[in-house]
């Protein structure tokens, strides 16, 4: 009896803390902040703007490049 | 019966005649029409999908200038400039209304090229741009933004903004982490507390024991923190807070429930510790951001400050920034445009309303070598003027700096909830202490401890459980709770408190220090008597003609009261003259080519063309002759606000007396003030005088309350213990304002008063409901009738009670 409540109580624990890690890591990026825009947010899902949200990641990566390819062009 | 239907693009509804019809679409207006095209254009309908059948504004209009967004003074004060030469600015976007406005906005900046950030936050809408300044210059996005029908402007973000958000954030994160725990080891106690009542396993009951420590460490450590750091500054400072009481009774109980966990012979604590914590944070996150959020609105209200200024350079017009002007240079204001810099006039005659600086409500004529304030709006035509000094030095600076002065020795008023929490703290402490000598010394054998246990432990446990029952949850909610409500029911009104404090200020003042022009009174002329000598329509009909063909405020007054009172025909007037700072004269022929000469303005005008004119009136009037004969007198005042003179009554029926202050002359105040029922006013005094005023009782003892508008006020507001600025208000007087009236009405004034005490009233009764219970409590803690399981239950009950008690302010009362 206790054995099982010791696994259920394992499992339980990593779990949670799993499900509080990735909360932590969503504030901290400043997800939160902004409550009414995350919640209206989540309804604008189709296709179009998922795309947009990688093409703008990736815009602001090479955007950080440049610099360095030109130092190496030299 | 009118069809109304939906504009295609803002869809507000309207009366289907007057909508502008394209085929099977419908447009309120141009701009919505033209939104609407350019969205199609560029392939942004799924905006209408995610606007759903919300209504947004029509577009604004907008003066196109954008250039001055890329003037080396704008790029100073305002933008940033990062690593890899991106360049940052802070901007409002004005005109979002939902989240598909906020996509829209990001959409179109993040399809230009050169935009690397373009983030826009719904609450505030305050949007953060990075761009890259060689592809594109900030003209052409503010331009952008405009072209979809919203408005940017820029704000000073000062530095402290992005340490308060971080600052929030963090707040945020430890509280929701000490929630966490709290949900989750309540559910272990009720498998522990059951198990009290029908029995349970020494190992069973160990798990959850250990399950409980792996909970409740990271919230000690982790959200704790917050109390550990509070405790010890104070104690450095020789102040008991609550921080102290509840990090000793948390670590306290922490270290005796390791103790149990690892053989001793008892409860464990660790569920208290979790939600002494839990409560006592979350009070606190309220206080934070309740600050937050005023601050955020009135950056929003700030309208544009000029930046620039037109000066005639070698004939020629040019644009400078304000801190590039030069003491000598020729400045150029156009109708209706304020003065940046002290000067002297160059024009042979001007009018200035002087009205924001002096509270002097009738315009000022100045002749050419008078002196020219900063801050003063030129009224009537285009005009020069020399800059005596540049903007460093000129008044408006200087006021700025003296206000700057006052605000840092404002002292605060003793809050009762910190009153309160440090008798609390300390005698809670010393109880304690007391119970655990009692207990350990004289062997009490009382309620529920532990048989087994040896007396030292006993006497430990009911010593901690003291301070555990203690708890300040309610009393750490008390304030922030009621606050919170009373704020939020603030701002439905039309009230802005930048920080809850202020509620308690307000509701302890006994005097309120009023300013006349602008607060008080509407601060324009209005005709209060009308004296007609020939009252015959033709005469009425050239009255209207010539009031017609001038701009001057008191000309608009009459003509408006003319409107009013009768039915006017247009008259062709010829030869029409503006002399400045006296009136219009002009010429009309009527079909007999008879003449009659018109002559409209003040008592000067009449002197001038000969007319005699002698009656002693205080007013400001305005007199109409034709060929030489008076046909009306027209006496202007400015206007009491309404409500006025029942906010005055309620003011005197609380028992707080009320002042007024104004810069105006002795006959208006006198006038004005008389008609509200105030009995005690100063007149003629300038802004300095203000401010000494409100020193002076202060030292007397009083709490001040200060409302005003304008520049002048100013120092006078930052002087006073709490101060009110008027929603139209110059932007000097709202930053240094505590309180902001949005929408300028007496009525909201007293709102804020009766609200405010009422609030305050909710916050003593749960303040007295957490030292009742408390004073139940204690004494039970103290002859060990409490075990974690009581602790628990009375907590979240003292803490409920509380928060359903705040709930109550908002019942209509």
């Amino acid at each position: 009896m206790n054995d099982v409540l010791t696994m259920m109580l394992i499992v339980g624990l990593i779990l949670s803390f799993t499900i509080l890690g990735l909360f932590i890591w969503g504030a901290k990026s400043g997800q939160f902040d902004d409550t009414k825009k995350m919640m209206d947010g989540l309804l604008f899902d189709s296709q179009d703007d998922l795309n947009d949200a990688i093409n703008r990641e990736r815009k602001a990566k090479e955007a950080m490049k440049p610099k360095t390819k030109s130092l190496e062009k030299e | 019966m009118s069809e109304t239907i939906k504009c295609n693009h803002c869809h507000g509804t309207f009366n289907k005649k007057i909508m502008i019809e394209e085929n099977a679409l419908y447009f309120c207006c141009k701009g919505c029409q033209g939104v609407y095209h350019l969205l199609q254009d560029d392939g942004l309908e799924s905006f209408y999908d995610k606007l759903g059948n919300k209504s947004i504004e029509p577009p604004l209009l907008t003066d196109f200038d954008s250039s001055k967004f890329d003037l080396e003074s704008f790029e100073k004060r305002f933008v940033q400039t990062l690593d890899n030469d991106f360049k940052k600015v802070d901007l409002i976007i004005e005109g979002i209304h939902c989240a598909a406005c906020v996509w829209l906005n990001e959409k179109v900046l993040y399809d230009m090229p050169g935009i690397i950030e373009a983030n826009i936050n719904f609450t505030n809408n305050k949007a953060k741009i990075v761009w890259d300044d060689s592809c594109v210059k900030l003209s052409s996005i503010i331009d952008k933004i405009r072209s979809i029908g919203y408005n940017a402007y820029a704000y000073d973000a000062k530095v402290a903004d992005d340490k308060a958000i971080k600052a929030r954030r963090d707040y945020f994160i430890r509280m929701m982490v000490a929630v966490f725990a709290s949900m989750n080891i309540m559910m272990l106690s009720v498998a522990k507390y059951t198990g009290f009542f029908t029995g349970i396993d020494e190992e069973t009951k160990h798990l959850i024991h250990i399950g409980e420590f792996i909970l409740t460490t990271p919230v000690l450590f982790y959200s704790g923190w917050v109390f550990f750091k509070g405790a010890y500054y104070g104690m450095k400072n020789k102040i008991v807070n609550m921080d102290l009481l509840v990090s000793s009774g948390a670590t306290a109980s922490y270290i005796y429930s390791l103790y149990i966990l690892f053989g001793g012979k008892g409860e464990s604590y660790f569920d208290s510790v979790t939600m002494i914590i839990t409560f006592v944070l979350v009070g606190k996150y309220l206080e934070v951001i309740g600050k937050k959020n005023a601050v955020d609105t009135l950056d929003k209200i700030k309208s544009q400050l000029p930046l620039e200024a037109v000066i005639i350079e070698n004939n020629q017009k040019k644009v400078v920034a304000l801190d590039e002007l030069n003491v000598g240079d020729v400045i150029e204001l156009r109708p209706g445009e304020k003065a940046c810099v002290d000067g002297e006039l160059l024009e042979e005659k001007a009018t200035f309303d002087e009205s924001s600086m002096s509270g002097e409500s009738l315009y000022i004529y100045k002749n050419k070598g008078d002196k020219v304030f900063s801050g003063t709006i030129n009224i009537d035509s285009l005009m020069h003027y020399k800059a005596t000094s540049n903007f460093a030095n000129s008044t408006l600076n200087s006021i700025v700096t003296m206000i700057e002065d006052s605000l840092s020795s404002k002292p605060n008023i003793e809050y009762t909830a910190n009153n309160i929490s440090r008798q609390f703290s300390t005698t809670i402490l010393l109880l304690s202490f007391f119970t655990f000598i009692a207990w350990y010394f004289f062997e009490f054998k009382m309620g529920f401890v532990a048989q087994n246990a040896s007396n030292f432990e006993q006497a430990f446990i009911v010593a901690v459980s003291v301070i555990v029952i203690a708890c300040p949850c309610a009393l750490a909610l008390a304030t922030p709770i009621a606050s919170l409500v009373g704020i939020s029911l603030l701002a439905s009104k039309g009230l802005l408190f930048k920080e809850a404090k202020f509620i308690e200020t307000i509701a302890k003042a006994n005097k309120v220090v009023v300013d006349k022009t602008g607060t008080l009174t509407k601060g324009e002329l209005k005709v209060v008597k009308a004296e007609f000598f020939d009252e015959n329509s033709h005469k009425i009909n050239l009255l209207h003609a010539l009031l017609d063909s001038s701009t001057h405020p008191i000309s608009l007054s009459v003509k408006h009261y003319i409107k009013e009172h009768y039915i006017v025909e247009h008259k062709q007037l010829l030869e029409v003259k503006n002399i400045q700072a006296k009136g219009v004269v002009a010429t009309y022929k009527n079909e007999e080519s008879k003449e009659y000469r018109l002559l409209g303005g003040n008592k000067e005008l009449l002197k001038e063309f000969n007319i005699e004119f002698d009656l002693p009136i205080s007013n400001t009037i305005y007199l109409f002759a034709v060929n030489e004969k008076v046909v009306a007198i027209f006496e202007l005042e400015d206007e009491i606000k309404e409500d006025a003179k029942e906010f005055v009554q309620y003011i005197k029926q609380q028992g707080m007396e009320i002042i007024m202050l104004t810069g105006d002359n002795e006959s208006v105040a006198r006038k004005i003030s008389q008609q509200v029922g105030i009995t005690e006013f100063l007149y003629g005094i300038n802004p300095i005088e203000k401010a000494n005023y409100i020193k002076m009782l202060k030292e007397k003892g009083d709490i001040v309350v200060m409302v005003g508008d304008g520049v002048n006020d100013a120092v006078a507001l930052s002087s006073s213990d709490v101060a009110i600025a008027m929603g139209n208000a110059a932007d000097i007087t709202i930053s240094v304002s505590d309180i902001v009236l949005l929408n300028n009405k007496l009525k909201s004034l007293k709102e804020a008063f009766v609200i405010s005490k009422r609030t305050y009233k909710f916050i003593k009764q749960n303040l007295a409901i957490s030292l009742i219970y408390n004073i139940i409590t204690v004494p039970l803690a103290m002859m060990g009738f409490v075990i974690p399981l009581v602790a628990a239950l009375s907590m979240s009950l003292s803490s409920l009670i509380v928060v359903a008690n705040s709930m109550r302010i908002k019942n209509e009362k």
